[in-house]
């Protein structure tokens, strides 16, 4: 049987189960025949124990926080100042390019949708414009091209309604202009 | 960082033993981390590389801080050679508060390699390998430490029982 002294100095490894195979083995061997060892290797479990219950928790609240302030106060080296500046501008001309497309989409979109009504607009002029509602818009339109074309005197007598030009684009809607007057007619259907 | 925080806490404290100072030292480990990243190679693990700096920085403090006489170059032997008698009763009788007391005590009384290595293992539940990368000290060490501030602690204790 091993010397006390020699396993001794392993009880510590075979409370940590840091020891190889044999010498657990032999240490094990050792154990159950020695009562001092065995006390000992109580005494050191115990010891363990004790330490881990002495050993209070540290409070880490703030902990982060504070270690990032005191990198923030860090002064940092040339190189890395430079990189930084850089980056910064490399973000804000990017951003300037972001800000511009999104610009220039807006832009081309309000085109696309508002072209339509800047040319009729633009047939138009600046005048002033009168909707009335009352019959079916074809009809509304068949009637006065007709009346336009068989009558051209009694419209001017009636109410100067020299009407030159119809505008339809809408089945629904009659449009035509009255130039002597300034003047535009939309002729909306009955509502139901 | 709060991956890492409450274990570089705990190596600083098993060296320097003291919470405040060990929380100073862990932030500034921290820093020094962040500093050298770029010199950081990964033949060790991150964790492994941030605990030795904490090691370092504490054991840097204990000695610049002057608390103790350090002592170098002492190896396995030497610290058997100086280790009272291991043999006698077990310390399970005595009251847990004065046992608790008194192992406060003793472990300021274990240098701070010493300290630091049965802490590692005890609380932080560090391997033999582990702590000797961490400390940067040969396997052998790591063991014959171990040996000798349990033995010291343990007769320490020893002795408040028998009073």
């Amino acid at each position: 049987m091993a010397e006390c002294g020699e396993i001794g100095m392993m009880l510590g490894a075979f409370e940590d189960s840091e020891l190889e195979p044999n010498e657990m083995q032999e240490v094990a061997f050792h154990l159950a025949r020695c009562e001092s060892c065995t006390g000992i290797l109580a005494d050191y479990s115990t010891l363990g124990r004790d330490l881990r219950s002495i050993t209070a928790e540290p409070s880490l609240a703030g902990f982060s926080s504070a270690v990032i302030a005191r990198v923030d106060r860090l002064p940092q080296p040339v190189l890395t100042r430079i990189a930084r500046y850089l980056r910064r501008q490399a973000d804000s001309v990017g951003s300037g390019f972001a800000w511009g497309g999104a610009a220039a989409a807006i832009a081309v979109l309000t085109i696309i949708l508002m072209t339509p009504y800047a040319e009729q607009f633009a047939n138009r002029g600046p005048h002033s414009t009168t909707s009335i509602a009352g019959h079916e818009a074809a009809t509304a339109v068949n009637q006065v091209a007709e009346a336009t074309a068989s009558e051209p005197t009694m419209a001017d007598n009636d109410s100067h309604a020299d009407i030159s030009r119809l505008e339809s684009e809408n089945h629904s809607v009659a449009v035509w202009s009255e130039p002597r007057r300034d003047t535009t007619v939309i002729w909306l259907p009955d509502q139901p | 960082m709060e991956r890492y925080q409450r274990r570089v806490v705990g190596v600083a404290l098993a060296v320097v033993h003291n919470q405040d100072d060990a929380i100073e030292l862990a932030q500034e480990t921290f820093i020094r981390a962040y500093e050298n990243l770029s010199k950081f190679e990964s033949r060790s693990s991150f964790s492994t590389w941030l605990y030795r700096i904490a090691a370092n920085l504490a054991i840097d403090f204990w000695r610049r801080e002057g608390r103790h006489v350090v002592l170098h170059g002492e190896d396995a032997d030497n610290e058997i050679s100086r280790l009272p008698t291991s043999q006698g009763d077990s310390f399970k009788e005595v009251s847990r508060s004065e046992l608790s007391a008194r192992l406060k005590q003793a472990l300021e009384e274990l240098t701070p390699e010493h300290r630091a290595v049965i802490l590692l293992r005890e609380v932080e539940g560090m391997s033999y390998d582990e702590i000797s990368d961490v400390l940067q000290c040969p396997r052998g060490t790591v063991m014959s430490r171990l040996h000798y501030a349990r033995t010291h602690l343990r007769n320490i204790l020893k002795d408040v029982a028998g009073s």
